[in-house]
Order: structure tokens, then sequence, then C-alpha cells
């Protein structure tokens, strides 16, 4: 049966493209793993897994479709059906049922019309609260039939409706939630900065804090910005776990869950921070050590790479690849984050030595199978400046460059020394003409002028020319 | 004739009563007045007989009489000869008489000199122009440039001579004739020095002036007016001597001498000539671009660059180390290379980038087969091997080429790992000997920045700024008394501290 989703079409296709294909079963079970999510990333979060994994794709659709039939997002489900269609042409649920689709279109077109017919009312008749309230309902409606550009446009109208600092707060909120979805990761940041900005009192503040730092987290990282990303997920409170819903929404559940702020918070800082760092930010983190107990994996791989095990942090890490790659957020960058945490063990396990075999290397560094040796590896970290070190293609080491602090300052003395000559001598000779008053002009008469400026050109080039042949310059 | 001798001798220069400067400069001047009331003819009445007045005075000695003899001896042939049948056999070169030229060039006393500055450079242009209408440009360099180097040690001080010599070196494709004047920094323009200063005894000409330009200037004759053209010019006929001996620091140097040059935001032929040239040669110095130096007017810089684009796409195939791109571009480009006598330098880019990805070579390997590198060249081991001891040869490797036995013998090219050893190794002497190098080149710098200093402060503009500066604060400070009368302390503070500010600003 695996073979036969792995050469459907739908695979196929993906393969054409060059897009991510995991074959390998993950570790966790996917009714269990589903069960932690809920709302549109739930969805999201299937139709990833589906598209990705070959292992899991038929019960992901499956479960998605389900899914999706509870709600009123009918281009989603139509997508989803030609999705499974497409893996497994015999399947009853890959037949899409139009008559439900047409039914809640249709629906879906009345609570639209009379959403903005009640707006319209409540605008009509000036009072705030209500005209806020409206935009909060279309908004949602929007979201929930997965038209969330629109959702995002409601919510923002709310704006200048909103009397209180906690109406303000909720607002951002929800725009917060929407660019998540439509993962638009600049427009999210920048929304949070603004709740951050926000002056909230005391309750409200410790309420809404863990949850802005986990989403700021997330978006860091979806921008590949992995140090503030880890910065931001170690600051998140465990509060985070057991978090009222904010703005109706419960972001641990339908964003991100403990268990990912774990993951992510602790890849983003492998793959940004130095040994001393991991140790103290992390490890001895008591708010952050909350998140790590969930996923104990982590821990271990951070604790490995502080004891300068790498190989074993990598191994540890190779294990969980498959995993990560089916998680929404992580799959994109997971090959990055994986590549820095490799590339900074190389660095710090080459810190001690003065010169190392590349037999050695090797066999600590287990290939990825990415299709490099460690030689191009290595040759690749030190010619981006990742590595300090030369390698010796004879003996085939990896030799440390040693330093002579002494005569590079004098070196570098001598060329600032000239740099600055350089600079005096062009800015001297520059003063020296303004004061001679000698400077390029338009020449005065306008078409003889050019003329003359021209034929200056034309005399010196001919002259030079004529000096290039000769002289070979 | 016996009067004239007298009247030549009168002014003895070592003579015990001139110690005195202004003793000097009077006398000077006198005897100026005099020699300009001897009618032309008596100068050469004796010519080419025993009474010869070139064979009786000593140029080192009594060099403004020899001058005058001499110059009225060209000027009875014609001074702007303009064929080869208009010299006479004695100024051709190797001729008696131009052999007498050059022994003036080369031994006259630089302090009389300085009171006859038009008539020296009329001999100077002389023996420019009959060195090009005889077809030998060659022939007057050196006695130019030990004029030049006479008059002014430094060369420093900017002259029509400078133009006219580099342009004959180019010429004569005398490039490295042409780097004793090349290499002294250009600290000084001719300008306008008022008569008042001058006539300060520490100013006169004949004092023991230690900055050229106090006595080459735009009255004292060395020199046409100069301008910007002149100017640009020289440095870029420089640049191009510099190329021409692959000194390419001191070439993309001078280039940009003339990229900073003030501008009303239009740029000249020589600027764009000038910019070509330097995106070649910041990649033959540094392997990378440079920035432009900041004082350049940006909009001329804007139109060279417009007119540029061919150089600067072949600048970023080298860039990126595209080898075949480059080799395309340059096929392509050929006619513009061509065209803007660009060909040469073309060329030697194509060959630096290789160099460069040799030399880059260390960056990542200390030792690696000779083998692989051929590789990487697409050549053979044995070419490989031939050119990479050529790159060390040429002092462009930091490394050696060694063999190793096991198995079979096998060549192998071994970076040393810094710049303390192997031959391009600078000991700690060397560097601290070219420290102090630069320790006096910074000091004799600032010592003509002040001098640039000083000739601003005595120009027209400068002092209407004095003056106006002084205007503005005079009557601030009248009125802050006059209002200390009748405000109250805190205001008046307030007054004090604005007038102080005004003289600042």
């Amino acid at each position: 049966m695996a073979t036969n989703v792995e050469q459907s079409p739908f695979f196929t296709e993906r393969k054409v493209l060059n897009q991510v294909i995991v074959k390998d079963p993950p570790k966790f079970d996917l009714e269990s793993y589903i069960s932690n999510y809920e709302g549109r990333t739930r969805l999201d979060r299937l139709a990833l897994i589906g598209s990705t994994s070959t292992y899991l794709a038929i019960d992901a659709f499956r479960m998605a479709i389900i899914e999706v039939k509870k709600g009123k997002d009918t281009s989603a489900y139509l997508k989803m059906v030609e999705c499974l269609h497409n893996i497994l042409p015999d399947d009853p649920m890959g037949i899409p049922d139009l008559s439900w689709v047409e039914q809640k279109n249709r629906q879906v077109k009345q609570e639209t019309e009379r959403l903005e017919h009640e707006l319209k009312a409540y605008k009509n008749n000036l009072i705030k609260e209500s005209i806020r309230m409206g935009n909060e309902d279309l908004g949602q409606h929007y979201y929930a039939t997965g038209d969330l550009s629109n959702a995002s446009k409601a919510y923002f109208r709310m704006r200048e409706h909103c009397t209180s600092a906690k109406h303000l707060a909720d607002m951002t909120l929800r725009l917060v939630f929407v660019s998540i979805a439509q993962k638009s990761w600049m427009v999210a940041q920048s929304h949070l900065i603004k709740v951050e900005a926000q002056a909230l009192k005391g309750e409200e503040k410790t309420k809404l804090e863990p949850i802005v730092s986990a989403c700021l987290g997330l978006s860091h990282m979806c921008c590949n910005q992995y140090r503030d990303a880890a910065e931001a997920f170690l600051q998140t409170s465990p509060a985070f776990l057991s978090a009222d819903p904010a703005a109706g929404i419960r972001f641990q559940k339908e964003v991100l869950t403990g268990n990912d702020v774990a993951v992510y918070g602790g890849l983003c800082a492998l793959a940004s921070m130095n040994r001393s760092e991991l140790q103290e930010l992390v490890l001895a983190n008591n708010d952050f050590r909350n998140f790590l107990e969930l996923e104990p994996h982590i821990r271990r791989a951070i604790s490995l790479f502080c004891g300068s095990k790498y190989s074993a942090c990598l191994e540890v890490l190779e294990a969980y690849r498959t995993d990560y790659l089916l998680d929404v957020h992580l799959a994109p960058c997971v090959r990055e984050i994986y590549g820095q945490i490799r590339s900074k063990s190389i660095v710090q396990y080459f810190i001690p030595f003065s010169c190392v075999t590349l037999e050695e290397m090797a066999k600590k560094f287990q290939m990825t199978g990415e299709g490099m040796s460690i030689e191009e590896e290595l040759i690749y970290m030190i010619n981006t400046g990742v590595l300090d070190a030369r390698i010796d293609l004879v003996e085939r080491l990896l030799v440390s460059p040693p330093t002579n602090p002494r005569h590079v300052a004098h070196s570098s003395a001598l060329a600032m020394a000239e740099k600055y000559d350089h600079t005096l001598r062009l800015r001297l000779l520059r003063l020296n003409m303004l004061n001679a008053a000698l400077e390029v002009r338009v020449p005065k008469s306008d078409g003889g002028g050019l003329g003359t400026s021209m034929m200056g050109g034309e005399i010196i080039s001919a002259s030079l020319r004529r000096l290039g042949q000769m002289g070979g310059f | 004739m016996a009067d004239l001798l007298s009247i030549l001798f009168s002014f003895q220069p070592d003579a015990p009563e001139l110690k005195s400067n202004l003793e000097y400069d009077r006398q000077v001047r006198n005897f100026l007045s005099t020699l300009a009331q001897v009618p032309p003819n008596a100068f050469i009445k004796g010519a080419d007989t025993g009474q010869d007045l070139l064979e009786i005075l000593n140029p080192t000695v009594n060099t403004i009489a020899y001058l005058y003899a001499l110059l009225y001896r060209i000027q009875s042939y014609g001074d702007h000869p303009k064929s080869i049948k208009s010299i006479p056999d004695g100024f051709r070169p190797q001729g008696p008489l131009w052999r007498k030229l050059v022994e003036f060039l080369e031994t006259f006393d630089p302090v009389q000199v300085r009171y006859v500055g038009g008539d020296w450079r009329r001999v100077v242009e002389y023996a420019e122009r009959v060195a090009r209408v005889v077809g030998m440009p060659g022939v007057a360099i050196a006695p130019i440039r030990s004029a030049m180097i006479r008059l002014d040690p430094s060369t420093g001080t900017f002259t029509s001579t400078h133009l006219l010599f580099i342009r004959l070196c180019l010429e004569a494709r005398a490039y490295v004739a042409a780097l004793p004047i090349l290499d002294n920094y250009i600290h000084s323009l001719p300008s306008h020095i008022p008569r008042a200063v001058q006539e300060q005894e520490s100013s006169l000409p004949c004092a023991d002036l230690t900055n050229s330009s106090d006595y080459v200037t735009t009255r004292s004759g060395h020199t046409e007016k100069i301008t910007i053209s002149d100017v640009q010019e020289y440095y870029l006929l420089g640049a191009m001597a510099y190329l021409g001996v692959r000194k390419y620091k001191q070439a993309l140097h001078f280039l940009e001498h003339i990229l900073v040059s003030p501008a009303a935001n239009i740029a000249s032929g020589f600027m764009l000539e000038a910019y070509k040239k330097w995106i070649l040669v910041t990649y033959l110095v540094d392997g990378a671009v440079l920035a432009i130096p900041r004082t350049a007017n940006p909009s001329a810089i804007k139109q060279v660059r417009a007119a540029s684009k061919a150089y600067e796409a072949l600048a970023d195939a080298f860039k990126n180390m595209e080898h075949r791109k480059l080799h395309a571009q340059v096929d392509v480009g050929a006619p513009i290379w061509a065209e803007d006598g660009n060909h040469g330098l073309v060329k030697e880019l194509v060959d630096h980038s290789q160099r460069v990805y040799v030399s880059n070579l260390q960056r990542t390997y200390s030792a690696i087969p000779v083998l692989d590198v051929a590789n990487m060249l697409n050549q053979t081991p044995d070419q490989a091997e031939a050119y990479l001891q050529s790159l060390i040869d040429g002092r462009y490797l930091n490394a050696r080429i060694g063999r190793i036995a096991s198995p079979t013998e096998v060549a192998v090219l071994r970076f040393f790992p810094d710049l303390t050893q192997g031959p391009l190794a600078k000991t700690e002497k060397q560097q601290y000997i070219e420290l102090m190098e630069q320790t006096e080149r910074t000091n004799l710098l600032a010592e003509q920045v002040k001098a640039a200093d000083y000739r601003l402060s005595l120009t027209k503009e400068y002092l209407e700024h004095l003056r106006r500066q002084n205007r503005k604060s005079t009557p601030n400070n009248a009125g802050g008394e006059a209002m200390d009368m009748t405000w109250d302390d805190g205001v008046d503070q307030e007054e004090d501290i604005m007038a102080d500010d005004e003289p600042r600003r």
C-alpha cells in the first residue's frame, strides 16, 4: 500500500516539483498528536502531513475531510478531496459531496449578507460598541469560511471603534491570529509589537505576555531569525500552558502547544547560541524547564551539546528529523536549523585541536545523506567563513591556522596609516583645486561647448588608444 | 663687449655683502632691470667665437646672465621651430648648443631662477619642442626632470612643466623615467600670493623657503595658467605610466585624484576615462571593488557610471569568479576595450582572475596536490606546476612546491600559514622600518597641509569671511551690553549665551 501511495499521481507531481517527501514513519501517533490542536491549525497540520508523509497521507486526509466538513470552508474541502483522490483514486471520500458544498455556499452567502446588513444598521445608529462587535462578528465569519484577507480587513476596521485598552488588545491579538494563519510573519510581528506596546494593567499584562512572546518566537523562527526566536521562546512563562483564552482564542490549542514551544525554542537556541549561553539561558532557565519537560529529547540534545558530545547530540536530533519535517511551522526551516547546529558542532569540536584527520571528522560527524562528503562540507564551511581552519589535502588533515597577533597588529596599523594618508592626500588636492578655483563646469555656449568637451574626450581617447596599442596598456 | 661683461658679472650671488635676504633681493632686482636695458644684439655678438658668452659664463654662478644669453641665442633662430629644418644644427640633440642647454638645465642655481621664472620656462619649453620636432621625445626627459628637481626638490607644486614632462615620458614610453616625478605628491597648486606678503623678509623668493608653493606662484612665471583639465590630464597620464610599470596601487591612487576633482555636477572626459580604468584597476589591486572616495561629486560619478556599463559588467563577472562569463564579456566587448585603449588592462584582468583564484586557495587549504590544482584550472599537471612556480616567483603566492615520495612521487603545493614565513615574509624589523617611513611621510604631509592652510588664509574670500564674522559678533556684544541696563538678570544670561555662540558658528 505504501508503495502505491508513493507512486500515486499526487506524490509523483511533488517529486517532479522537487518538494519534500517523507517516507519514514514518524515517532508520533497521528490521532493523539492532532488531538492537541483545534481550529484552523488542525486542518493546516493535517494537510501538511497528508501532502508530505507517504506513510500517513491517507489517514491524514481522511481526518482532514471529516474535520473540514464540520465547518464552512468549502474551498478547503474541495482541495482536500482532490488531494485524496489523487492519492487513492477509489476511495469513496475522494468524491466531492457537491450538494453539501452548494448548500454550505448558500448558507455562507446568506450569513455574510446578514452580518453586513447588521453592520450597516449599527453604523447608521453610530453606536461605537455595536459597530465594533459587528465588525468582529464579520471577521470571525470570514475567518471560519477561510477568507483570511477579508477577515483581517474586518478586524482592522474595529480599530477606530475601540473604546478601552482591552478592546484594542483583543483586536490586535485577533489580527495576530489571522496573520499567523496567513503565514505573513512580518505583519504578525508588527502587530505583536503593538500588543506589547499597549499599556495594559498588571493582571491583563501577565495574562497576555506569555502568548505574545510565544507568537513572537514563532514569527521570528519563520523569518529565519533563530537567535531572536530563541530569546522570545525562552522568555515565555509556563503560564502559557494554562492560559485562559485571550480575545476568544485559545492560543495554546489553536496556534502552538507547549510541546511546540519546547521544540521550537530548543532547536532555535541550539542553532544560534554557544555552549555557555545554552547552559545559562536554556538549561538553567526555570521557566523554560517546564516546557523542556514536555519534550525530554530536546533537553537531552542540549545537554549533550553542552557536554561536548556533538555526535550524540546530532544523532538524537537526526532521529526526530522526520517528525519535524511534518510540523507545519518547522518544516520549511528544519534543514537550515539542522545545518547550523551541525556546522556549529563541527566548529566547537575543532576548537581544542590544532589538527584533526579528515577520517576522524567523518567518523565523528556521520553524513546526513545530503550528497556532500565531509571534505566538501568542510571546504564549504571554510569558504563561507564559518570555520577558521585549513585543509591539508596531502596528509588529509584539518589544520588550525596559526595566529600571530603582533604581526597582524603591525600590518593592520600600516594598512590603516596608508589608507588615511591617501585619503588626506585626496582631500588636500581637492582643497588646493578649490582654492585655485579649478572646477569642472558646464561649457558656456551650449552646442559648441558640448562639442569642445566631447572633442576633448575624443582627442584624449585617440591618444590613449595609440598609447594602449604601443605599451599594451 | 667689455661693458657687457662687467654688467653681466656685476651680480655675484656669493658676494659677502649679500648675506642678508633683503640685500640679495634688492641686488637681483636691480640686476634684472639693468639687463633689460641691454640690447639683444649684444648678447649674440660673440656667438660661435672665442668670445661666446655661453663659454665665458658659468651657468651655476651666473645663472641669470647665462639664461639671458641662452635665451637670446634661441630667439635668434626662432623659438617656435615648426619643422626639423628650422632647428639649427647646434641645437639638435648632440649638437654643441644642445649640450649647453642641457648643461644649464642640470646645473643652474635654483635661487636665482626663482626670479626669472618666465625665462626659465621658455628654455625648458624650447628643449621640449626641439625633442618633439626632431622626433626623439626621449632626449628631453632627463634634462627637464633635472631642471624640475633643481627648481623644486619636492616637485610638489604643480606647473605646466609637469604636464609637458609626463607627455614626453608617455610618448617615449619611458615609464620608469617618469617615476621620480610621479612619486612626489602634488601638495600645492600655484596660487596667488599677495605682494605685501611676498615682500616680507622671510617670504622673499631668495629666502630659505621650505615649501615650493611660496616661490612658484601664479605670478612667478614658472608655470602657465593651470586649468582643471591640465591637472586631470597629468594624473591620467601618470596613472598610465604607473600601469606601464605594473604599479597598480599607485595608478589607482592617481585615478582617484581625478575622480575627486571639484565639479559643478558634471563630469569631464578625463573623469570618464579615469573611471573606466579605475574599475579595472581596483580589481587588480585588491581583487575587490573599493568604494569611490567620498569627496567625489555624486552626480558627476553617476554620469560616468552610466557611460561605463560595459566595464561594470566585466567587473561583476570578475568579482563572482565566473570565468566563462568573464571570457565571454571580454570577447563581446573587444571593440569597446580597443576603442578606449584599455585592451591591455582587460587582458591583465583576465590573467589576474586566475591568479586570484589560485591565491584564494590558501584561505581553504594548507597543502594541496598540484594534480588537484591542475584539475581546477583545466590544465595538465606540468603546465599547472610551471604556472604555480611562476606565481611564486612573481610574488603573488606565499607558497612553495614540494614533492612527497609515497606511494608514487607527486608534486604538492604548500602554502605558508602566515606572513611570518615563506618568500613574502616580512620580519618585524622590516615592518618597523615601514612604519617609521610611514610616520615620516605623514609628518611631511602634515607640514604640507599647514602650508595649504596658510595659503587659504591669504585669500580674499577668507578675509572677507573673517570680516563678516567680526562684524556679526561686534554689534551683538554691544547690544548685549546695552540691554544689561534694562533687562533683568535671567534674560540677560540667556542673551550672553547667544552672544558667545555667535562667533563660533
